[in-house]
């Protein structure tokens, strides 16, 4: 199949021209030897003419040199697309270059954007501080409705996963430790560590990472959609604030429910290594109450209980602040929820290791 | 061109529920014309065209668009069908983590065979095309104001050279003086590249201005169909509040 032929100065067209063909016409067009002088169009055989071919011809005959003479046999349709692309066509600029820039200023710009970032960030904990306040002066300003709704999503419909959880690894530390303990023939002090293990630090810790998953990522979805659609610029307009009507009970919801989970879970650890302990360690349930009675120290339970408020808090923060900062790409949406799990996770554990070390000084 | 409609709506019924949106809705598009689709808020314009295009499946009746049963042609022929019309969604749906030019890109790049140097030079065309400017190429759609963003979508459209477009509300939220280079863009790409061009709109400028035929929908039927002076005439009380709001 032919597309064009080359007479002298007169380039003839044949057959169509369209997209479908662009890179065989493109091809003959290459091939064709096209003159830097003015050349005549016939197209008289020419079936189609589609923008897209119109371009490449004008390309090729651009890059070549070459300007239209003149049309011949070439029919009022065809020349209009012609026209149409000519009038429409650029010359090539691209229209915006990204400048390189070197190791240094790249890391300038850096360092000012992780201090904006962080800029950000107090600037946003500051409001939350200053909208805590303004409750406790008027507890009647509070979305307590939204914060029963939080409280059921964040609490209540979390508990069997919480409970299942915490009761499978209450199992496995039981039989970790009673493998152990069973040869010095120190069953008992299983319970010991079950017990004081699992309230100060396991069960915290385990419902503070199940809820970054299922709650701080919760946050930052919904806030990041209510932003995509232009909610939370309604809110604003309406003179509601977004940090009372929404970042606040999301927040207060987590302080309360992470205790209350923990709670849930410390009791689902120990009957999970009760559970255990009767058949493999010959412990009764009596006996591993009993022993939980006498060995667990109040201090533990209230340690763990009080740090799984502070991974609340931080969960619900940070889930916030990502939804907050979403764009208005839908690529958006999904990193933020990524990070606000990331994130909300590294926070829990090294807050969790802040705790320790400072509890540990304190003597608690 | 074939003398063979375009499209061929015959005997349409769409349910939502107990909700009868279509009663027997029937139309025929003939090639190379501006047909219009006007109706009421709810009067089923845009389910409509959801079924045309084969993205909703209506409850009875039959849809050919350029020949092909839409209703009944198996993947394959409908991803065939697909590469020869082009859609504006009404806000656009520009894909919002790619730039306009990589919106525009995209269809180029998975279905045509676009020579790599041409490529660059075909997006420019087909965003000056829309009546874009340059500038624009680089932009994500979240920095393009409405207009812009509906612009960027007939852009992404027209990119595999469709022998037929569809549009959802084209010049709504669009200023009047940039709505009328929309329409006069349209009527370009109908009666210079043959397009044929199905539009809903509200829009009584463009109906008055551009369109070829107009199909009325109200009641679940098709209550007017014709060129736009035959449509005037028809008595019928939504038909008349509407030419009269826009105070004709």
């Amino acid at each position: 199949m032919s597309y064009c032929r080359l007479d002298g100065t007169t380039l003839s067209l044949s057959g169509q021209w369209n997209l479908a063909h662009i890179a065989d016409i493109d091809a003959e067009l290459g091939a064709a030897g096209l003159p830097a002088s003015p050349i005549r169009l016939d197209g008289a055989r020419l079936q189609g003419l589609d923008t897209a071919a119109a371009l490449a011809l004008l390309v090729r005959l651009g890059r070549a040199g070459a300007t239209i003479a003149g049309l011949s046999g070439v029919n009022s349709s065809h020349a209009r697309v012609l026209d149409a692309v000519r009038e429409r066509m650029d010359d090539g600029a691209p229209g915006v270059r990204r400048r390189n820039r070197g190791p240094l200023a790249a890391l300038g710009i850096a360092a000012v954007k992780f201090g904006w970032k962080l800029h950000c960030h107090l600037e946003f904990l500051g409001r939350c501080v200053a909208a805590l306040g303004e409750v406790a002066r008027h507890p009647s300003r509070l979305r307590w409705k939204e914060l029963a709704a939080q409280l059921q999503h964040v609490c209540l419909e979390a508990i069997p996963v919480v409970a299942l959880v915490t009761f499978l690894i209450g199992m496995v530390l039981a039989y970790l430790f009673g493998m152990q303990a069973e040869k010095y023939g120190a069953s008992i002090f299983v319970v010991d560590a079950v017990a004081i293990g699992a309230t100060r630090e396991i069960a915290p810790l385990l419902v503070a990472v199940i809820m970054a998953g299922r709650s701080g990522s919760a946050f930052t979805a919904q806030l990041g959609t209510m932003r995509l659609t232009e909610e939370i610029d309604a809110l604003r307009t309406l003179g509601l604030s977004p940090m009372q009507v929404l970042v606040l009970p999301r927040l207060l919801a987590s302080v309360f429910a992470l205790p209350m989970l923990v709670f849930v879970g410390d009791v689902a650890t120990l009957a999970g290594a009760m559970a255990i302990s009767d058949p493999l360690l010959d412990i009764s349930p009596l006996t591993f109450i009993g022993r939980v009675d006498s060995q667990l120290a109040f201090r533990h339970v209230a340690v763990g209980l009080a740090k799984a408020s502070i991974f609340g808090a931080a969960i619900a923060l940070i889930g916030c602040r990502a939804g907050l900062t979403v764009r208005r790409d839908a690529h958006s949406i999904g990193m933020k929820t990524t990070s606000t799990v990331v994130q909300g996770i590294v926070w829990v554990i090294l807050l969790d290791a802040l705790f320790a070390v400072l509890l540990q000084e304190l003597g608690i | 061109m074939s003398a063979a409609a375009a499209i061929e709506v015959d005997a349409v019924v769409t349910r939502f529920g107990t909700q009868k949106v279509h009663d027997g809705v029937s139309f025929s598009v003939p090639r190379g014309q501006i047909v219009a689709v006007i109706g009421g808020s709810g009067s089923g314009k845009s389910v409509l065209l959801r079924e045309i295009i084969g993205l909703m499946r209506p409850a009875a009746g039959r849809i050919s668009v350029l020949g092909t049963d839409v209703l009944r042609a198996t993947e394959e022929e409908l991803t065939a069908l697909r590469r020869r019309f082009g859609m504006m969604f009404q806000d656009g749906a520009l894909f919002s983590s790619l730039t306009v030019a990589q919106n525009v890109a995209t269809p180029l790049i998975e279905q045509a065979r676009v020579p790599a140097h041409l490529l660059g030079p075909l997006v420019r065309l087909r965003i000056a095309l829309a009546g874009l400017p340059p500038e624009a190429a680089a932009k994500m759609p979240s920095e393009l104001s409405g207009g812009m963003r509906k612009r960027a979508a007939v852009a992404r459209a027209l990119a595999l050279e469709p022998e037929l477009l569809f549009l959802d509300e084209p010049t709504s939220g669009l200023d009047p003086v940039t709505a009328r280079a929309f329409d006069q863009l349209l009527r370009f790409l109908a009666d210079e590249l043959g397009l044929t061009i199905f539009v809903v709109t509200h829009d009584l400028d463009t109906l008055l201005g551009i369109v070829d035929r107009a199909v009325v929908l109200a009641g679940g039927t098709v209550i007017a169909d014709g060129t736009v002076k035959d449509v005037m005439r028809v008595d019928h009380p939504w038909l008349r509040s509407y030419f009269a709001n826009h105070g004709t």
